[in-house]
C-alpha cells in the first residue's frame, strides 16, 4: 500500500494528494479527485457521488476496481478510506442500481475475467481463482476476537468485544457466584463473578466466545477477585468501549489445543486436553500477562474526546476557513498514515463555528449572522479503528441533532458541495 | 499500567515520607445532635452530661469544646446513664441488660473515655425467667462503692463498685411482703418491677425502693430492714426525695403526682399528704418523671414530664414548671427523652435553687434559665439541632475574611437578642485545644428554604446566622403564625421551645445549592423550584423591591410540557429585610426544575445555574441575562416528559425500595436474648433465612451508556475561569459547564471592564464542545495555571489574598466525571493526562475536590491534590496535574448513600459528611489541619485495684461513635481480654454502622443527586427483573460451580 501511495506521487505533480476518481454510472463518467491523505467520510462521498451523477433518490451500490482487478464494495469509511489510499493511479467507481447488483460478481475478479477491455489491469494478476460464493460483505469489521491465547492457560480464553462494530448491545448479565479452586491446601470455595445470561440476538452470544456461567477473572487486565459485582459491572461498563474478559469456560470441551501437544488431533480430542488441564491454581496474571496485550494500544484506542471548536473571534466566514484549515494543518494529532492501523490521533477534531448559543443581549445578530456559516473540518484519520467510527457516529448525532434545531436549517445546500478532498465545506 | 505506577511510586522512600508528612486521615469530631438519644446523665461535680443514643454510643460534654465520645462494642440502645458521682466514669446499661462501666482516662495530657468492665446479672437458677433479671432502674450510691439494681422481677441486687462483685445480699419482694406489707395490700399479686431507686439525701444507709404497683419502701441496707412502706394505688412512675428528706414525691401513671410524708413513728402510711393530677380531671397520660426542688425564696419548684390530658393534648411532648401561681408547659416538637436541674448539691447549704433546667428531647437540647424571670432559654454552644430542618445540601467556605465573619455574628446576634444573661451552666473539664487560627463557615441549605451559618472553626459548631429564603415568595402558609398566636391563651400555657420543625411549608423553597463570596458578601442561593436568589450583606435592614427574571433554558425546543410543580410566585411589592444578607435579584429558572448547579463570579458580576434542562448565565449587576443553553438531548423522549414527574415516581419507588431494605434489616437484625437456649434456635433461623436470601442471585446488566440515556441533560457542575480558550496568547473570562452525559460546554465571555459595568453588556461565545467518549457524567470542572495549581478565586489576587496564578505558561483543564479524571491542555483542548478510576478500581467518583495539603514536616511546603470520595465511600487522593494515585482512605460505609452524597471537603483537606440526619463527621485527610477535640476533666478517684493494666492498651475511640467495620473488628479483637466477665456470646462481631438500623428517610438525605437515584433505581429494577428472569428460565439452580 505504501508503495502505490510513494509511487503515485511523482505522477501526479498537480495535486500531490489527490487522487483521480472516475466514477461510472451506467454509460457515464464522471471525473473528479478526493485528497488521499484525508479522504473523509463515505457518507460525504457517497452523496458526493449522488450529486455529481445527479441521482439523488436512487439506492445504488458503490464499487471499485482494486489493484487485483476485484470489483470490491465500497460502503462504509473504512473500505472507503481503504479504496482511496490503495488507488493507482486512479481510483474507478462502478455505480450499479441496488436492484441491478449482481453480488456474485463483487469480491471475486470477475471484472477482470468479464470487463478487461474496460478495466486494464496487468496481466499477472489475470489469473483464476476459485469461484466461491460468498455473502455480500455489507461491513468487514472485527466484532470479536479470542486473544493472547499463547500466555493464557489453556482453561482460560480472553475475549475482546469490539462494542463499536456493531449496532448490537453487548448483551449479557453478570452475577456472583461461587467457585470452587483448588490450593495446596485442597478444594477451596471462593466468591465469583459468572456471565448469568445472555440477551437473546446480543454481541456477546453471537459471538459464541462467552457463555451462561462462564467465570469472569478479568476485566481488561484487573483481577476481579475480591471486587463487589457492582464494581466489577462499573469496570466493565467504563471499559465498554474495548471490553476484554477473561473467563474460565463453563464448557472446557472447546478450548483452544496448543500444538505442541496434540498433533494433528481432531476437536474432539482436546476435550481430554482440556479437562486434562483443569484445574489450575488461580489464576493471577503476572505483570508480563498484563503488559502482554499492550495496554497502550488499547488506551489510545478507545478515548478520543470529541471537541467542538468554534472560532469564537473571527466571525468572517472566509478567514474561518482559511483559519480552519491551517488549524487542521497543525492539529496536535497529525494523520497517521494508512499503513499504521493500529494507532489514531487521540482525538477528533473538528472545528466549526456552529450553533454558538444566541446571546441574549444586544450581540444576538451579530452571532446569529455568522453562525449560520459554519464550516466543518472533518479530519479523518485514514485508517478507522473501531472507536473512530463511534467517534464518526456521534459527530453524525450532532451533525442531526443540529439539523432538528428548526432555527439552522443544516440542510445541504445544492451546489455547496466543494470537493477539495480536506475540506468539507458545508 | 496503572499497576506499574503505583509500583514505582510505592518504591521511593522519599517521596513516602512526603506523603506521610502531607496525608493522614482521621475522623476527627462529630459535629451536631446525636441520632435518636436514649438517655441523659450529669455529674454536678465535674459538671458534665453525658448522652446515650441507640447505637450504643455515649457522648460526654462539659465546658465548650470539651467532649469524649464513646462506642459500645454491641450496638444496642444505652437505656440508662449514670455518673458515678465526682470520679469521671459512667455506667451504661444497655438493652441487652448489660452493664458497663467507663473511665474519662488521661492520655497524653488530653482526656478521653474507655470502657473498663462490662456485667451482666446473672439469673436466678431454677424458677425466673430471662425478664426477672432484666435491669429496670439503677441506683449508685453517692459514695461509689455501691451499686443497687432494681430488676424486672421485683427483686435488688447489690454490685460493689467498680468491679462489678454481686453482692450475695440481694433483696427480693418475698421479704418485702412478708416482713412489711399489711396483709390487705398483697391480695396475691407481685409488687411487679422495680421502677425506682433513691437514695436518701441524708442517710446514705437508706434507699427508697419504689415497685410499680405503687408500694414504696424506704429500705434501710445496714440492718436488712424496712424502715418504712408507703403503701401507694396508682402504678408508679417515677420518685424524687424533698431535699429535706422528711418527704417524698411520687408521680403515677394516671398523671398525677403524690406527695408523702416520711417519719419514724409510723412505719406504715397508706395515704400520701397531698394527691394532685395537675391536668385533670379527665384521664391524662402518665407523668413519667417528676423532680422536686427546693427554693430559698419559699415555693418549691415542681417539674415534670408528661401528664397531658389524653384526650386533648396526649400527642403533645410537654414538660411542665410548677412553682407557686407560675405554670409554664414547655411544648416540644420531639420526645422527651429525660431532663434534669443543675441545682446546688452542697450538703451544707438548706435549698436546691435550681439554676438551670436541662432537657433532653429526641431532636435537640433544650435548656431553661429558672433564675431569670419568665424561664428563658439558653442557647446551646454545643449540640446544635443541624436538622431543624431536613439538610439539603452543604457548602464550606475556609479562611473566611474577618471583615465578613464580623458582619455575619453581628447580623445573627441582631436575629436572636440574648434573653439571657446566664452563661452555658455546663462547664466541666478544660478545652486544651488552641484558638483556631483561622475562621471557617459551614453554611447548610434546608428544606423550609433556610441557610443556616455554622461557625465550623473549631470542635463545637455553633450556630451563627439563619437566612430565610421564603420571606420572598408568596406561600399558602404565611397566615399560619396568627393561628398559632391565638391559641396560646388558652390553658394549659403552652409555651413553644425548641427549633425542630420537620414540617416544611413548601417543598419548593429547599435549598438545592449554595454558593459565597466571601470578599464580597454576595450569596447565591438555589433551590428546588428553579429559584436562584442573589442575595448581599448589608448591615442595615431594608425595604425594597426584589428584581425579578425569568431565564427559559428550553429555548423554544419543541414538543415539551413541563408536568412538574409551578414555579413560586414572588411577592410584590416591597420585601422587608432584617441586616444581613438581603435578596436583590432573583432569576427563575423556566421550566422550574430544581436547580442543580450553581456559581457566581463577584468580580464579573455574573452567576451561572443549571438545571436538568439546561443552563443560563446572569448578569446581575445588570439584572440581564447572557446565555441561556438547553443541554437537552433531542431523543431524550423521557426528558421531555417533564423530568419532575419523573423524578417524582424515582422517590416513590427509592422510597419503596428502601421500605423493602429497612424490613429486610430489621428481620435480620433482630437482636436475640442472650444466653437463652432458645435464642440459639433463633440464631440458627436467622442464619438460614440470610441463606434464603443470598441465593437469589442478583444480576447486572453490561451495557455501556448511550447517548439517548435519560436525564443525560442535567447540568452536574459549573465554573468561571480566566484562562485561554479562543488562543495561547489572549486569556480571558469563560465559562464552563459540565453534563449528565459527560459533555463539557467552553463559553468565551466578553465582560466589559469595571468603569463600563453598567453600559456595556456581558457576552457569551460558545467556544468549545467536548464530548467525553465514555460518556460518564461530569462531577467538576477546574482550570489549573501554568504551573499546574487551581486558579485562585474572584477577588483573591486583585486584594493581594493569593498569589496571581501563571498566565505564561500553558492552561489545563481538569475535567473529572464518573469514571474518570481527565486533563486537557488549553486552549486546543489536547489530552495530557488522564486516569480511569472506574475501569481500574471499580468504583464511581461522587464527589471530587481541590485540596491543599501543607505538610507537618515543613511550615511553607504544600501540595495541591484531588480529592475525590467514590460510590464505595472510599477516598483516594491523586497528585495533580500528573493524576497519580497518592492515598486511598475507606471513610463511610458503601452502603450509606446519603452519607456519600452529603460529603463536602474543605479547601484545607479536611471534609465532612453526614452520619445521621442531624450529625455531621468530620474528618481530616490533612496531616497538617486537624480538627478534634482536646480537652482535660480532672478526675478525682481511688485507684482501682482490679483494674486491668491491659485496660491502657485499648486503642481510642478516635473514630467516633460511628464505627467502621474492619478498624472496629480489630479493637473489638484487641481488647477481647479485657472483658473477661463478658460472656462469650456477648462479644459479637463488630455489626453495621448505626445507620444502618436507623430509619433512612429520603428528606433528609441532603444532596442526593438524580445519579444516586438512578444508580438505585437501576439496582434494583434490575435486581427485580433478574428475579423475573429467573423464573423465567426454567429455575436452574444457580450455583456452585464444580467443574
Amino acid at each position: 500500500m505504501n508503495r502505490s501511495f510513494n509511487k503515485s506521487q511523482p505522477l501526479r505533480h498537480l495535486e500531490l494528494d489527490a487522487v483521480e476518481v472516475k466514477s461510472k454510472y451506467g454509460a457515464e463518467f464522471r471525473r473528479f479527485s478526493v485528497n488521499r491523505a484525508k479522504p473523509g467520510k463515505f457518507e460525504e462521498f457517497f452523496k458526493l457521488i449522488m450529486h455529481i451523477h445527479s441521482i439523488a433518490n436512487m439506492e445504488v451500490m458503490i464499487g471499485y476496481a482494486d489493484v487485483h482487478g476485484d470489483l470490491l464494495p465500497i460502503n462504509n469509511d473504512e473500505n472507503f478510506s481503504k479504496a482511496v489510499s490503495t488507488a493507482h493511479p486512479l481510483l474507478r467507481i462502478f455505480i450499479q442500481r441496488q436492484e441491478e447488483v449482481d453480488y456474485s460478481s463483487f469480491g471475486s475478479n470477475t471484472l477482470t475475467r468479464k470487463k478487461k477491455a474496460v478495466v486494464t489491469l496487468r496481466n499477472d494478476l489475470n489469473r483464476k481463482r476459485p469461484h466461491i460464493r460468498i455473502g455480500m460483505p455489507q461491513d468487514f469489521r472485527p466484532v470479536s476476537s479470542i486473544i493472547d491465547v499463547d500466555i493464557l492457560p489453556e482453561s482460560h480464553r480472553r475475549v475482546r468485544l469490539y462494542r463499536h462494530g456493531s449496532d448490537k448491545p453487548l448483551g449479557f448479565y453478570i452475577r456472583d457466584g461461587t467457585s470452587v479452586r483448588v490450593t495446596p491446601q485442597g478444594l477451596e470455595k471462593v466468591p465469583g463473578i459468572f456471565i448469568s445470561r445472555m440477551v437473546p440476538g446480543g454481541l456477546a452470544e453471537s459471538t459464541g466466545l462467552l457463555a451462561v456461567n462462564d467465570e469472569v477473572l478479568e476485566v481488561n487486565g484487573i483481577e476481579v477477585s475480591g471486587k463487589t459485582l457492582d464494581q466489577v459491572t462499573d469496570m466493565m461498563i467504563a471499559n465498554s468501549h474495548n471490553l476484554i474478559v477473561t473467563v474460565k469456560p463453563v464448557n472446557q470441551r472447546n478450548n483452544v489445543v496448543r500444538s505442541s501437544r496434540i498433533s494433528g488431533s481432531s476437536g474432539q480430542s482436546s476435550d481430554s486436553s482440556g479437562s486434562g488441564s483443569f484445574p489450575v491454581i488461580t489464576h493471577s496474571p503476572s505483570n508480563a500477562t498484563v503488559a502482554g496485550y499492550g495496554h497502550d494500544d488499547l488506551d489510545s484506542d478507545e478515548d478520543s474526546d470529541i471537541v467542538i471548536e468554534s472560532s469564537v473571534s473571527r466571525p468572517s466566514r472566509r478567514s474561518n476557513v482559511s483559519q480552519t484549515q491551517q488549524t487542521s494543518s497543525n492539529a496536535p494529532s497529525p494523520p497517521s498514515p494508512p499503513t499504521r492501523p493500529q494507532s489514531r490521533p487521540p482525538s477528533v477534531i473538528s472545528t466549526a463555528s456552529f450553533h454558538s448559543q444566541p446571546s441574549l443581549n444586544g450581540t444576538a445578530h451579530n452571532s446569529l449572522s455568522y453562525r449560520l456559516h459554519r464550516d466543518l473540518n472533518i479530519q479523518q484519520p485514514l485508517y478507522n479503528s473501531s472507536s473512530t467510527r463511534e467517534s464518526n457516529g456521534s459527530l453524525h448525532k450532532i451533525l442531526s441533532s443540529l439539523r432538528t434545531d428548526p432555527r439552522n436549517s443544516l440542510a445541504l445546500p445544492p451546489g455547496g458541495v466543494e470537493e477539495d478532498g480536506m475540506v468539507i465545506t458545508l | 499500567m496503572m499497576k506499574f505506577r503505583f509500583r514505582r511510586q510505592g518504591n521511593d522512600p522519599q517521596r513516602e515520607k512526603i506523603k506521610q508528612d502531607l496525608f493522614a486521615f482521621n475522623k476527627t469530631v462529630e459535629h451536631g445532635f446525636p441520632n435518636q438519644p436514649s438517655a441523659l446523665a450529669y455529674d454536678p461535680k465535674l459538671q458534665l452530661m453525658a448522652i446515650g443514643t441507640k447505637s450504643g454510643a455515649i457522648k460526654v460534654y462539659g465546658a465548650p469544646g470539651v467532649e469524649f465520645t464513646g462506642l459500645h462494642r454491641e450496638t444496642a440502645t444505652v437505656t440508662q446513664l449514670y455518673f458515678l458521682h465526682g470520679q469521671g466514669r459512667i455506667l451504661s446499661l444497655l438493652d441487652d441488660n448489660t452493664l458497663h462501666l467507663w473511665e474519662i482516662g488521661q492520655k497524653e495530657h488530653c482526656s478521653q473515655l474507655e470502657e473498663v468492665r462490662g456485667f451482666t446479672l446473672p439469673g436466678r437458677p431454677g424458677i425466673e425467667s430471662t425478664n426477672a433479671t432484666r435491669v429496670t432502674v439503677l441506683l449508685p450510691k453517692l459514695s461509689c462503692d455501691l451499686l443497687v439494681v432494681g430488676t424486672e422481677g421485683g427483686g435488688v441486687h447489690f454490685l460493689e463498685l467498680p468491679s462489678f462483685t454481686l453482692q450475695n445480699k440481694s433483696l427480693f419482694q418475698d421479704e418485702i411482703m412478708q416482713s412489711s406489707v399489711p396483709e390487705e395490700y398483697k391480695c396475691g399479686k407481685s409488687l411487679g418491677p422495680v421502677e425506682s431507686l433513691q437514695e436518701h439525701p441524708q442517710l446514705p444507709d437508706k434507699i427508697l425502693i419504689g415497685y410499680s404497683r405503687g408500694l414504696v419502701v424506704l429500705w434501710d441496707l445496714q440492718n436488712r430492714h424496712a424502715d418504712n412502706v408507703f403503701l401507694g394505688k396508682q402504678q408508679l412512675e417515677s420518685l424524687v426525695w424533698v431535699r429535706t428528706a422528711d418527704s417524698f414525691v411520687s408521680s403515677h401513671s394516671d398523671g398525677g403526682y403524690m406527695v408523702w410524708s416520711v417519719s419514724s413513728s409510723t412505719p406504715c402510711t397508706h395515704e400520701p399528704v397531698t394527691a394532685t393530677i395537675p391536668y385533670g380531671p379527665f384521664p391524662c397520660k402518665a407523668v413519667n418523671k417528676i423532680l422536686w426542688r427546693t427554693t430559698e425564696s419559699g415555693a418549691p419548684l415542681v417539674l415534670f414530664s408528661g401528664g397531658m390530658p389524653r384526650a386533648s393534648y396526649g400527642d403533645r411532648h410537654c414538660l411542665t414548671i410548677l412553682q407557686d401561681s407560675q405554670h409554664v408547659t414547655l411544648d416540644f416538637t420531639s420526645r422527651v427523652i429525660d431532663f434534669f436541674t443543675i441545682h446546688c448539691t452542697d450538703r451544707d447549704k438548706e435549698y436546691d435553687d435550681p439554676s438551670a433546667l436541662v432537657v433532653l428531647l429526641e431532636e435537640e437540647l433544650v435548656v431553661i434559665d429558672l433564675q431569670t424571670a419568665g424561664w428563658p432559654t439558653i442557647p446551646a454552644p454545643y449540640l446544635a439541632p443541624l436538622h431543624s430542618s431536613a439538610i439539603t445540601c452543604s457548602y464550606h467556605i475556609s479562611n473566611v475574611p474577618v471583615k465578613l465573619w464580623e458582619r455575619v455574628v453581628s447580623a445573627g446576634l441582631q436575629q436572636c437578642p440574648l434573653q439571657t444573661h446566664t452563661n452555658w451552666p455546663i462547664r466541666g473539664g478544660k478545652n486544651l485545644a488552641p484558638d483556631p487560627k483561622q475562621h471557617e463557615l459551614l453554611l447548610t441549605g434546608h428544606e423550609d428554604g433556610t441557610v443556616r451559618f455554622w461557625d465550623a472553626s473549631g470542635v463545637s459548631l455553633r450556630p451563627l446566622y439563619r437566612l430565610s429564603t421564603a420571606n420572598i415568595f408568596q406561600t399558602e402558609c404565611d397566615h399560619n403564625d396568627s393561628l398559632t398566636q391565638a391559641g396560646e391563651e388558652e390553658w394549659p400555657p403552652f409555651r413553644k421551645v425548641g427549633c425542630f420543625d420537620p414540617y416544611s411549608d413548601d417543598p419548593r423553597l429547599g435549598i438545592q445549592k449554595i454558593c459565597l463570596c466571601k470578599y464580597s458578601g454576595k450569596l447565591v442561593v438555589a433551590g428546588t423550584a428553579g429559584q436562584v436568589v442573589v442575595l448581599y450583606l448589608c448591615d442595615d435592614k431594608s425595604d425594597h423591591m426584589i428584581d425579578v427574571a425569568t431565564v427559559d433554558l428550553l429555548q423554544d425546543r419543541e414538543g415539551f410540557t413541563w408536568k412538574g410543580h409551578d414555579r413560586l410566585p414572588p411577592k410584590s411589592g416591597s420585601v422587608l429585610f432584617a441586616p444581613g444578607f438581603q435578596a436583590v435579584v432573583l432569576v427563575q429558572c423556566m421550566p422550574p426544575a430544581a436547580v442543580t448547579a450553581v456559581t457566581l463570579h463577584a468580580e464579573w458580576n455574573l452567576i451561572a445555574f443549571g438545571t436538568s434542562h439546561g443552563f443560563g448565565l446572569f448578569d446581575y449587576h445588570r439584572r440581564s441575562p447572557v446565555l441561556a443553553r438547553c443541554t437537552l438531548h433531542p431523543n431524550d423522549s423521557l426528558a421531555m416528559e417533564g423530568p419532575l414527574s419523573r423524578v417524582k415516581s424515582l422517590k416513590k419507588s427509592l422510597r419503596q425500595s428502601f421500605r423493602r431494605i429497612r424490613k429486610s434489616r430489621v428481620s435480620g437484625k433482630k437482636r436475640v436474648l442472650v444466653s437463652s437456649p432458645s435464642s440459639k434456635v433463633q440464631e440458627a433461623n436467622a442464619q438460614l433465612a440470610e441463606q434464603d436470601a443470598e441465593v437469589t442471585p442478583v444480576q447486572r446488566r453490561i451495557e455501556p451508556r448511550s447517548a439517548d440515556d435519560s436525564l443525560s441533560g442535567v447540568v452536574r457542575c459549573l465554573c468561571f475561569a480566566d484562562t485561554f480558550l479562543r488562543d495561547g496568547t489572549h486569556h480571558g473570562p469563560t465559562m464552563w459547564a459540565g453534563t449528565n452525559s459527560g459533555c463539557v460546554y467552553a463559553y468565551a465571555l466578553d465582560v466589559p471592564s469595571q468603569e463600563k459595568f453598567s453600559e456595556q453588556g456581558v457576552e457569551a461565545l460558545l467556544g468549545k464542545e467536548i464530548q467525553l467518549m465514555h460518556r460518564a457524567p461530569v462531577v467538576s470542572i477546574a482550570v489549573l495555571d501554568g504551573r499546574g495549581n487551581p486558579l485562585p478565586e474572584p477577588y483573591e489576587v486583585s486584594r493581594d489574598l493569593a498569589k496571581a496564578p501563571d498566565m505564561q505558561g500553558s492552561h489545563s483543564v481538569l475535567i473529572a466525571s464518573e469514571e474518570q479524571f481527565k486533563v486537557f491542555m488549553l486552549p486546543k483542548v489536547s489530552a495530557k493526562t488522564k486516569f480511569k478510576l472506574t475501569a481500574h478500581e471499580g468504583c464511581r467518583v461522587r464527589k471530587v475536590a481541590l485540596v491543599n495539603f501543607s505538610s507537618v514536616a515543613s511550615e511553607d511546603y504544600s501540595e495541591n491534590g484531588l480529592v475525590c470520595l467514590t460510590n464505595l465511600g472510599d477516598i483516594h487522593i491523586f497528585s495533580i496535574p500528573a493524576l497519580r494515585p497518592q492515598m486511598r482512605y475507606d471513610c463511610i460505609r458503601k452502603e450509606d448513600i446519603s452519607g456519600i452524597a452529603s460529603c463536602v471537603f474543605t479547601k484545607t483537606g479536611q471534609g465532612f459528611y453526614l452520619i445521621s440526619p442531624s450529625e455531621y463527621e468530620r474528618f481530616s485527610l490533612s496531616a497538617r489541619v486537624i480538627t478534634e477535640p482536646l480537652c482535660q476533666v480532672e478526675v478525682d478517684r481511688p485507684h482501682d485495684p482490679s483494674e486491668l493494666s491491659i485496660c491502657t492498651t485499648l486503642p481510642p475511640q478516635a473514630n467516633g461513635t460511628h464505627k467502621t467495620p474492619s478498624g472496629e473488628n480489630k479493637s473489638a479483637g484487641d481488647a477481647e481480654g479485657v472483658f473477661d466477665e463478658m460472656q462469650s456470646p456477648l462479644s459479637s462481631p463488630a455489626l453495621d454502622s448505626p445507620n444502618s438500623s436507623a430509619d433512612i428517610t429520603l428528606d433528609t438525605t441532603g444532596e442526593l443527586t438524580m445519579e444516586d437515584v438512578k444508580d438505585f433505581l437501576v439496582t434494583v429494577d434490575e435486581a427485580e427483573n433478574n428475579l423475573r428472569n429467573m423464573t423465567e428460565e426454567d429455575g436452574r439452580p444457580p450455583g456452585i460451580l464444580i467443574n
